[in-house]
């Protein structure tokens, strides 16, 4: 890696951190920074399903029609009584269980399917998932959860949009259709992005799980690349350093955190221009 | 009755009783000192000296910041890392390495930063005539304190307070994802993981799980209520509106 630096460059840094870079750019290293792309997809792959659970959660919330009602009121309150982490996990193993019952009575004999003692009955329906396919289902988990929270941001700016403005909509003669979308959601959003970037900062938190998953995401690499490392050949490498990889994912999630303060300030003047009262 | 107990639900139900208590632990031992801790650091964030505001600031925004499960790692990483050095020689590695000591001062690190923040927006908003008459009447700063900043403040608070006490509960279930587990010192969610190994019954384990963190979630909720309409008791507050067990998606 660091044969391509310029020559007048490495004679700059001395040998001793010259071999510090070349420890921290080493093939391991550039993995874990690789795997932060993991990390990256989850959130906003997460905040986009979030954002559309919410929508619907929302909607159901509102509905005229009581068991899309009834629905959408358990679907917002058993995520304020059940941690993220359990839902988190429980949503891949099911779906993944699910869909190897279903494989298993199609492929599985009824000799198999009739005594079951592990689970699958069978070895052709086990179902293994590659990285991709436990990251989407994260990412689905994450939008279950976090959109639970958002329909209830939602749900309340839906309310919060001043009557006022739908009438004056109705007077000029917009169908209904019109009114809904171009007056009623385009103002919801005013009244919902303080809550929606709330919501946003819990999901960046919650993407620390994907190593739950057997993702080989940031925790998992720190976990790697900081236990203490032996070589018969070399002797010890280096003692036990997780903790200072710990301490870089620390600092990442805390400027993750203040680069999306500054997106959603950003957002939210320019979901607001010409409303000065909203603000 | 033998049908009843030998349900898996309720057989489910009982097994996991016991770890329930360990997430009741964790959630107990952290908040007695993580209340006063956030209490000092939202007084520090609201100081006049820099170096003390900014100091209360910068821990408040690092701890609201990353997650949990990065600080549990983090300090028990760090913890282990100092065994050799300090805690060995003094002779306390088995107090300091233990779960049920370093669980709970994680937590109470983690609460203390999301509480300081709750309690600092309601410091913000104590009214300002009381305290000018609290002046007015040549009260000392300790007397301002007991009679009209803390029993304010803490009224203000406690809606948020609640919520925070419940999304610190839910916190307890990924702590022995990271520290290790001795024994039979098992929480909800490890011991529903193993459980669910034992038999892949997802649906079942996990929803009995859920179910113990919902139940204890809303006991939180009715003892907090029974607390604020206390607190209230000569205000004309809707307490059922304020304090409804509804998803806060502010933490």
């Amino acid at each position: 890696m660091l044969e391509t630096l310029p020559q007048w460059l490495t004679a700059w840094l001395n040998e001793d951190w010259f071999n510090r870079l070349n420890y921290i750019t080493n093939g391991k290293h550039l993995a874990w920074y690789a795997s932060f792309r993991f990390t990256l997809i989850a959130g906003v792959a997460g905040a986009m399903l979030a954002v559309a659970f919410g929508l619907l959660g929302a909607t159901l919330k509102q509905s005229k029609f009581p068991p899309f009602k009834l629905l959408g009121d358990i679907y917002t309150t058993i995520v304020r009584g059940i941690p993220d982490v359990l839902f988190f996990l429980f949503f891949p193993l099911a779906f993944e269980q699910t869909v190897e019952y279903f494989s298993a009575r199609a492929n599985c004999s009824p000799q198999e399917l009739a005594n079951i003692t592990a689970w699958p009955p069978c070895e052709a329906a086990q179902w293994f998932l590659s990285t991709n396919e436990y990251l989407i289902l994260a990412c689905v988990s994450l939008g279950l959860i976090y959109g639970a929270f958002s329909a209830n941001v939602i749900h309340g700016a839906m309310q919060a949009v001043p009557r006022g403005q739908i009438e004056a909509a109705q007077a000029y003669g917009f169908s209904n259709r019109q009114v809904f979308w171009h007056f009623h959601v385009r103002q919801m959003w005013v009244y919902a992005l303080p809550g929606l970037s709330n919501v946003w900062m819990l999901l960046l938190k919650a993407t620390a799980f994907l190593s739950l998953l057997q993702i080989a995401d940031i925790v998992l690499w720190a976990e790697r690349l900081g236990a203490p490392n032996y070589f018969a050949r070399v002797g010890p490498v280096h003692p036990d350093w997780r903790w200072k990889y710990y301490l870089v994912l620390f600092v990442f999630y805390i400027v993750m955190a203040m680069l999306s303060e500054r997106f959603f300030e950003r957002l939210q003047e320019k979901a607001s221009r010409g409303m000065e009262l909203a603000r | 009755m033998d049908w009843l107990i030998n349900n898996a639900f309720v057989q489910d139900i009982i097994i996991l009783a016991r770890p329930a208590t360990f997430n009741i632990y964790f959630a107990l031992a952290s908040i007695p000192l993580g209340f006063p801790f956030a209490l000092v650091l939202a007084f520090g964030k609201n100081s006049t000296n820099p170096i003390i505001s900014n100091l209360s600031r910068g821990y408040i925004y690092a701890f609201r910041g990353s997650p949990l499960f990065i600080q549990f790692f983090m300090f028990y990483s760090i913890a282990l890392s100092m065994n050799l050095a300090y805690w060995k020689p003094w002779g306390i590695d088995h107090i300091v390495m233990h779960p049920l000591f370093i669980g709970p001062l994680v937590l109470m690190l983690n609460t203390a930063g999301y509480s300081a923040e709750i309690l600092y927006g309601a410091l913000r908003t104590v009214p300002k005539g009381e305290l000018e008459a609290a002046q007015a009447m040549g009260m000392n700063r300790w007397q301002e304190f007991r009679s009209v900043t803390w029993p304010n403040m803490i009224r203000l608070a406690w809606p948020a307070y609640t919520n925070e006490v419940v999304f610190l509960f839910h916190g307890t279930a990924i702590v022995y994802f990271t520290l290790p587990v001795i024994n039979e010192q098992k929480d909800l969610t490890n011991k529903a993981g193993e459980l669910f190994e034992r038999d892949y019954n997802i649906f079942l384990h996990f929803s009995v799980a859920g179910l113990y963190f919902l139940v204890i979630s809303l006991a939180i909720f009715f003892i907090s209520k029974l607390i604020y309409s206390r607190l209230n008791r000569h205000m004309r507050v809707d307490v059922k509106k304020s304090m409804a067990f509804k998803p806060n998606y502010l933490r």
